[in-house]
């Protein structure tokens, strides 16, 4: 029962985010602001976090495939294609969920309960779009940046960490990196980075936008938004992945 | 003028305005009194439109709020000027962008006349130049509460709503706040409502008070008559301050 009524009542949200802007000036400008603090903050966690994911993939990868009988070059292959189709894409969006989304959630939580979003609609401003369109447009556009990027650290990260730790050559890892590739899943991982974007920005403003109460719902909110948008972006995984991909 | 019909409105059967019936006149501090929970902010939401009421009229002038289009009353918003519990800055834009805000939002003014404007409107309120640049989170409750009035002056409104303008502030404070919303009541002959449950705000500017009860209207008059009312809820409020009570035995 419940369930259904946050369906019910995110999709009426979603239907006042997307009507006609009061005035279009104001939000490009809280676009380029949120491109700012959504995504360009997130770069750094993001390298950070891919180059040392790609190092360990690839150290695991070789660990276990340390029988002769596997050529070397699955090294840099398996690190590629989890990277590109799982890592890049998913787990990278549940992190995002964590940062991103709990950050639109508290943001918007915090002004709904200090009654910003009541002087927004008194004012005649369509709260809901002002602050929530700019976010999910900004989001759904960072997000293939972040993935291409993620794969591109992700790959670094396994071809200075392989060869440090002794478990492949520069030489095999790169011949494993052009093994078997398949720019299909390039396609597929944007794809599904772009549905991810919206959800990490939309379900956390949802939750945002309804708040009841004080500072302590706030966070309980954050929390709720960043376990329910890790949910639906692993559904979201399963349904694209058994559409697109077999 | 503002005038209340029979207005009523409940929360999941819950009835906390149970048909009020009044009229707000223009260039006059409209006061509305009451016990906490006595439906005093919902009725303030109820008239600006941020709650939907069940059943009722409220008319604005000649208009009837409940039976405009949506795309009328957002127009007709533009005309509100708000001032919350708690002044509810946007708190992620300083000083003046605040008092900009409605500005940026929906005029076509030039840079410079917005400027002017926020000039205009931070200096009716006694802020200083050098708090222009703070944010709101720099400044003090009081200077909260002025920013947030300049800011519901901005688009130079004929309605002005404040919901407990003067909580949290020691009496001194709250009293220039009380006069200053007085003085650009007069000055922009607007029509002012607000609600408080300070007797000092009502001995101050209460020049036309509605008491409301438990939803509903219980007493209206001015700050002349309220002490000799004769009405035993008004009493019980306004004596429950017992510096009232021994102004009442002299
Ligand atoms: N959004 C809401 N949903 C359900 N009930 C509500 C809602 N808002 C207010 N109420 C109920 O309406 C009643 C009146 O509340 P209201 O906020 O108007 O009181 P008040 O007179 O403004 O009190 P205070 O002086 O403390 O601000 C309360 O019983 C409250 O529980
Ligand atoms: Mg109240």
């Amino acid at each position: 029962m419940d369930f259904f009524f946050h369906i019910g009542r995110y999709f009426t949200l979603l239907k006042r985010v997307f009507a006609r802007p009061e005035k279009h000036k104001m939000y490009v400008r809280q676009l380029f602001h949120e491109i700012d603090t959504l995504g360009v903050n997130s770069v750094w966690i993001v390298i950070i976090i891919s180059v040392f994911i790609g190092g360990i993939m690839t150290i695991q990868f070789a660990y276990s495939m340390s029988n002769p009988i596997y050529p070397k070059d699955l090294i840099g292959f398996g690190t590629r294609d989890t990277l590109i189709l799982e890592f890049s894409s998913t787990m990278l969006a549940l992190i995002m969920a964590g940062k991103i989304g709990s950050n639109i959630t508290s943001e918007i939580g915090s002004m709904r309960v200090t009654k910003q979003i009541d002087s927004l609609e008194i004012m005649g401003v369509n709260s809901a779009s002002y602050l929530i369109l700019p976010k999910i447009v900004a989001v759904v556009l960072i997000f293939p940046f972040l993935f291409i990027m993620s794969v591109f650290f992700g790959i670094l990260g396994g071809l200075v960490t392989g060869p440090l730790a002794g478990v492949v050559t520069v030489p095999e890892f790169l011949q494993g990196l052009k093994f078997a590739f398949v720019p299909y899943y390039i396609t597929f991982s944007a794809i599904k980075s772009l549905v991810f974007g919206f959800l990490v920005a939309s379900v956390p403003a949802y939750f945002g936008y309804y708040v009841q109460g004080g500072a302590l719902e706030v966070g309980k909110a954050s929390t709720k938004a960043v376990v329910n948008t890790n949910i639906l972006v692993l559904f979201f995984d399963l349904i694209l992945t058994r559409l697109l991909l077999t | 003028m503002i005038r209340l019909n029979n207005i009523h409105k409940s929360f999941d059967g819950n009835e906390v305005l149970k048909g009020i019936s009044t009229v707000f006149e223009p260039g006059k501090t409209n006061l509305i009194i009451g016990r906490s929970g006595s439906g005093k902010t919902v009725l303030l939401k109820s008239i600006c439109g941020l709650f939907e009421i069940d059943k009722g009229e409220i008319w604005y002038n000649d208009r009837d709020f409940t039976q405009i289009t949506e795309k009328e009353r957002k127009k007709m918003r533009q005309e509100i000027g708000m001032v919350f519990q708690g002044g509810a800055l946007f708190d992620s834009i300083n000083v003046e962008g605040n008092v900009r805000f409605p500005l940026d939002m929906f005029t076509n003014m030039t840079s410079v006349e917005k400027q002017k404007r926020v000039e205009f409107c931070l200096d009716h309120v006694n802020i200083e130049k050098k708090a222009f640049r703070l944010s709101p989170s720099e400044i003090s409750g009081g200077m909260q509460k002025r920013v947030a009035i300049a800011r519901a002056i901005a688009l130079n409104p004929k309605y002005l709503f404040c919901d407990e303008p003067n909580s949290g502030l020691d009496p001194e404070t709250a009293t220039v706040i009380d006069k200053l919303i007085q003085a650009l009541t007069k000055e922009f002959q607007m029509t002012t409502i607000i609600n408080t449950h300070d007797m000092n705000s009502v001995i101050e500017i209460g020049e036309s008070v509605l008491f409301i009860s438990k939803g509903e209207k219980e007493w209206t008059g001015s700050k002349t008559e309220i002490l000799s009312s004769g009405n035993q809820k008004l009493e019980d409020f306004i004596f429950a301050n017992k510096l009232y009570a021994q102004m009442k035995g002299k």
